[in-house]
C-alpha cells in the first residue's frame, strides 16, 4: 500500500473541509451544517476539499464564483446544493436535504482523497485581467512609485492618514464569499495598514426571498409562540455566526445547536449559554465602545434601533402581545455591545413569550415586526435599509472592528429579485 | 553526534506536545460546543494532517515564495529553539546554556519576524494586516514578556534557566513574584496568538496569515504554532512554577504534569475567552502590562538585595 493510499485512507475519517457559497435562503441551513461532524466549514476556500455552492442565484450571475472555486488548493470537487446554477457543470445534481448533502460531500471528498486525478478543472484562464500597459516612469501607469493598474490591479497610492501623515494607501475589495463577512456582502475600499479610509459596501443580487413565517404573518395571521421560536431561533444563528468570527467557534457550535431545537422549555439551556458568553469577556475585550452609530434614520431597525434606547418594535400595536403584558426591552449607547445585549435580550424575552403565548395569534395584515425590524408588504427587507449608511460608518475603523460592527447590525446582504425576475422564474 | 541526539529529542518531545495539545484542544472544543459524534479527539490530528499532506500547494500572484516557503518552518524552528533552553529534569536538558532565559526570550521575539513573513509572502491583502497586526502586538508585549521572565533570574543570580528551576526549592516564583506569572501568560498568548491574543490568523482575517497557504505548508504552520504553545507553556513551567521540582514523583513527570497544566489552562481560555482588539491589546501592553512588569522588577530586585 502506497504513503498516498494510506493518507487517502486515513483522510476518509476527517472531517471534509468546506467552503460555502451562499445565496438566498439558504444562510441558516449553512450555517447549521457546522454542526454535523462530517464536515468543517473554513473562512478561506484555500483551506476547502470541496466548495459548496448553496441556495438560490440568478442564473449565470454569481460574482466570484468561478474565482473562489479556481482557489480551492486541487484535488477540489464541487457540491451543489439547491437550485441549479449556470457555469457549472450540469451535472451535479441538485440535493435537497442536509443528510444529503452531507453525503455527498463525504462522496465527493472521497472520490478526491482516492483519486486526485478526478479534482476540478480551473474555471478560469490563468493569466492576468489586462495587458501590462507599460505608461509611466516606471511602466505601471502609475505616478513615481506608486499608482497606476499594472495587469489591471491596482497599485498603493498616497493619502494623508487620520494623523495628517502621507502614507500608503491601498485599494483592495473583499468578498463576496470569504468567511470573515456575511456570504454575499462585498467591500471596496482604501486601506492604509489596517485602517478603511475609503468604503464602498456593495451586496449580491440573488433569487427571489424565501418567504419565512414572518412575511407569512404580512397576508395571515400566525400563532405567537411559533413567531416568537423563530425569532430566537434567528437570533441564535446569528450568535452562532457572530461568536466564531469573534475568535468563540465553540460557544458559537453552541448558539447553532440550541437554535437547531428551540423550544420554550430551552430557556434554561439559552440563559446559561447566554452567561457564558457573558463572562468570555467579549463586551469588554471586542464590543464595548466599537460602531457606535449616529442617533438618527434607525426607524423600524428592530434590535439597532432599540439598542438605541427607542421602543420601536411593531409588536407592541398587537393585541396578542398586550394581552402577554409585552414590553420592548431595549438598551442605551448605540454601540457593537449594545446591539448584542439587546439580542441576546430579545432571545430570552422571546422565549417566556413562546411559553406563555397558548393559542395566541398576531399580525395577518399591515407590518410585521421580524427579527431584523419592521416589514411591510412590497416594502424593503429591514437591513437593506442600513446598507446604503454602512461605508459611511466603516469609514475610519480597523479592520477588526468594521467586522464586528458589519456583525453587530445582523445584515443579509443580498438585495432580493422579485420572483418574475429571479431564479425560479 | 551529541547535536544530532538533541535536535531529534526536541524535534520528538515538540511532536508528541503537539500532538497531544490538538487532541486536548479538540476535546475541550468538543467540551465548550456539547458536540458529539466527531472524530475521536485522540485521532483528530492524526487524520487532519493526513488530510492536508494530500492536497497541493496554492500559488498565488506575484508572492515572496522565499519567504513564505520559509515562515513555517522557522516558526517551528524557534519553538524548537526556545525549548532547548528548558531542562526537563535536573541535568536532564538539551543544551546547558548559562543563559537560557535569554535565548528563550529572543527566540520568541523572532516569532514576530516569522508571522511577518507568513503575512507578507503570499502577496494578498488579509496575510498583510495580520502581519501588521502581529508587528504591533508583539511591540506592545514583547517588553514586558521579557521583563517578567528576567526578573526570574533576580533571586536566582543566573541567567541559565536550570539555575532558575533550582532556587525555587523553598519557594516558586509564582508566590515570590506575584505579577509574573499573570503577566507572562497573558502575553504568552499574543506570542502564540493563540485564544484572545489569535490577532494574526483571526477569523475576523478569515484566517489572517495562513487565509492564503493549503496542504503541507498549512500544515507545518498549525504544527509550529502549536509547538510555540508548547514553548511559553514549558517555560512558564520553568520560571514561575519549580519546573521539575516537585515531591514523590520524578523530576521529568512534574516538568509534563506542570506543562501540560499550563498548556491546558491557555487551550481552554481560547475557547472561552474572545479575541482581544488590537487597539485593546496594544492598550493592554503599554498602559497595563508595562507598568506592572516594571513594578515587578523593582519589587523584586528590592527584595533580592
Amino acid at each position: 500500500m502506497g504513503l498516498r493510499r494510506r493518507l487517502g485512507s486515513l483522510a476518509e475519517s476527517a472531517p471534509v473541509a468546506v467552503f460555502p457559497v451562499v445565496g438566498a435562503g439558504a444562510r441558516a441551513d449553512v450555517a447549521r451544517l457546522r454542526l454535523r461532524p462530517e464536515v468543517e466549514l473554513v473562512d478561506s476556500p484555500r483551506h476547502a476539499d470541496v466548495l459548496l455552492v448553496a441556495g438560490e442565484f440568478v442564473p449565470g450571475e454569481v460574482p466570484g464564483l468561478a474565482q473562489v472555486h479556481d482557489q480551492l488548493a486541487p484535488p477540489r470537487g464541487t457540491v451543489r446544493w439547491g437550485e441549479r446554477l449556470d457555469g457549472l457543470d450540469p451535472s451535479t445534481p441538485t440535493i435537497g436535504t442536509q443528510d444529503e448533502v452531507v453525503a455527498a460531500i463525504g462522496s465527493v471528498a472521497s472520490g478526491l482523497y482516492r483519486d486526485p486525478s478526478i479534482s476540478e478543472s480551473p474555471l478560469l484562464p490563468d493569466v492576468d485581467p489586462v495587458d501590462w500597459r507599460g505608461v509611466g516612469p516606471y511602466g505601471h501607469g502609475g505616478t513615481g512609485m506608486t499608482g497606476g493598474t499594472p495587469y489591471g490591479r491596482p497599485m498603493v497610492e498616497r493619502a494623508p492618514d487620520r494623523d495628517g501623515l502621507e502614507l500608503d494607501q491601498l485599494p483592495v475589495t473583499v468578498g463576496p464569499w470569504i468567511g470573515s463577512l456575511p456570504p454575499g456582502m462585498t467591500i471596496h475600499m482604501k486601506l492604509q495598514g489596517d485602517i478603511i479610509q475609503e468604503a464602498e459596501v456593495l451586496e449580491l443580487v440573488a433569487g427571489p426571498y424565501c418567504p419565512d413565517l414572518f412575511t407569512l404573518a404580512l397576508s395571515s395571521p400566525q400563532r405567537v409562540e411559533d413567531m416568537e421560536l423563530a425569532r430566537a431561533s434567528h437570533h441564535l444563528v446569528w450568535l452562532g455566526e457572530a461568536l466564531r468570527v469573534h475568535g468563540l467557534p465553540a460557544l458559537g457550535l453552541r448558539a447553532l445547536r440550541l437554535s437547531q431545537k428551540l423550544g420554550p422549555d430551552s430557556a434554561r439551556s439559552v440563559r446559561r449559554l447566554i452567561q457564558t458568553v457573558r463572562r468570555s469577556g467579549i463586551f469588554q475585550l471586542a464590543l464595548r465602545g466599537v460602531g457606535t452609530l449616529p442617533d438618527s434614520g434607525l426607524d423600524g431597525l428592530g434590535p439597532v434601533s432599540r439598542a438605541h434606547g427607542r421602543e420601536d418594535d411593531a409588536r407592541l400595536d398587537e393585541p396578542a402581545y398586550r394581552e402577554l403584558g409585552f414590553t420592548t426591552i431595549t438598551h442605551d449607547g448605540g454601540d457593537a455591545a449594545a446591539r448584542w445585549r439587546q439580542r441576546l435580550g430579545e432571545i430570552d424575552q422571546s422565549l417566556d413569550l413562546a411559553g406563555r403565548a397558548g393559542a395566541l395569534t398576531a399580525f395577518g395584515a399591515g407590518v410585521v415586526e421580524s427579527p431584523r425590524g419592521r416589514i411591510e408588504p412590497e416594502g424593503a427587507q429591514p437591513s437593506s435599509l442600513l446598507k446604503g449608511r454602512l461605508a459611511v460608518w466603516l469609514t475610519g475603523l480597523e479592520w477588526g472592528d468594521a467586522v464586528t460592527t458589519i456583525w453587530s447590525l445582523d445584515l443579509d446582504p443580498i438585495t432580493y429579485l422579485p420572483v418574475e425576475t429571479g431564479a425560479r422564474q | 553526534m551529541e547535536v544530532a541526539l538533541s535536535v531529534v529529542a526536541v524535534g520528538l518531545i515538540l511532536l508528541v506536545s503537539v500532538y497531544l495539545v490538538d487532541v486536548a484542544d479538540t476535546a475541550i472544543g468538543y467540551s465548550v460546543s456539547g458536540m458529539q459524534g466527531g472524530v475521536a479527539s485522540w485521532k483528530a490530528p492524526l487524520v487532519t494532517a493526513a488530510r492536508l499532506m494530500l492536497r497541493r500547494r496554492t500559488e498565488t500572484e506575484r508572492p515572496d515564495r522565499e519567504a513564505w516557503a520559509l515562515a513555517p518552518p522557522l516558526l517551528g524552528g524557534l519553538a524548537a529553539v526556545a525549548l532547548t533552553a528548558i531542562p526537563l529534569s535536573a541535568g536532564l536538558d538539551v543544551a546547558d546554556i548559562p543563559v537560557g532565559i535569554v535565548l528563550f526570550g529572543a527566540a520568541m521575539i523572532q516569532v514576530m519576524v516569522a508571522v511577518f513573513l507568513h503575512g507578507w509572502g503570499p502577496n494578498s491583502v488579509f496575510p498583510m494586516i495580520g502581519a501588521f497586526r502581529m508587528a504591533a502586538v508583539g511591540l506592545s508585549i514583547g517588553i514586558p514578556f521579557s521583563l517578567v521572565l528576567i526578573t526570574t533570574a533576580l533571586p536566582a543570580e543566573s541567567l541559565s534557566v536550570g539555575v532558575i528551576i533550582e532556587s525555587q526549592q523553598d519557594l516558586w516564583n509564582v508566590l515570590r513574584q506575584p505579577l509574573g506569572l499573570p503577566i507572562y501568560l497573558v502575553t504568552a498568548l499574543g506570542f502564540s496568538f493563540w485564544g484572545p491574543g489569535q490577532l494574526p490568523d483571526g477569523a475576523d482575517l478569515a484566517g489572517g496569515t495562513n487565509v492564503e497557504s493549503s496542504g503541507p505548508a498549512l500544515l507545518v504552520w498549525r504544527v509550529s504554532r502549536a509547538a510555540v504553545l508548547v514553548a511559553v507553556s514549558a517555560m512558564g513551567t520553568a520560571a514561575f512554577l519549580g519546573g521539575y521540582l516537585g515531591p514523590a514523583l520524578p523530576g521529568w513527570l512534574w516538568m509534563v504534569a506542570k506543562t501540560a497544566a499550563v498548556a491546558l489552562v491557555l487551550i481552554w481560555t481560547g475557547h472561552r475567552i474572545a479575541r482581544v482588539r488590537v487597539e485593546g491589546m496594544v492598550r493592554l501592553g503599554w498602559l497595563v502590562l508595562l507598568p506592572l512588569a516594571l513594578v515587578d522588577v523593582f519589587v523584586s530586585g528590592a527584595l533580592t538585595l
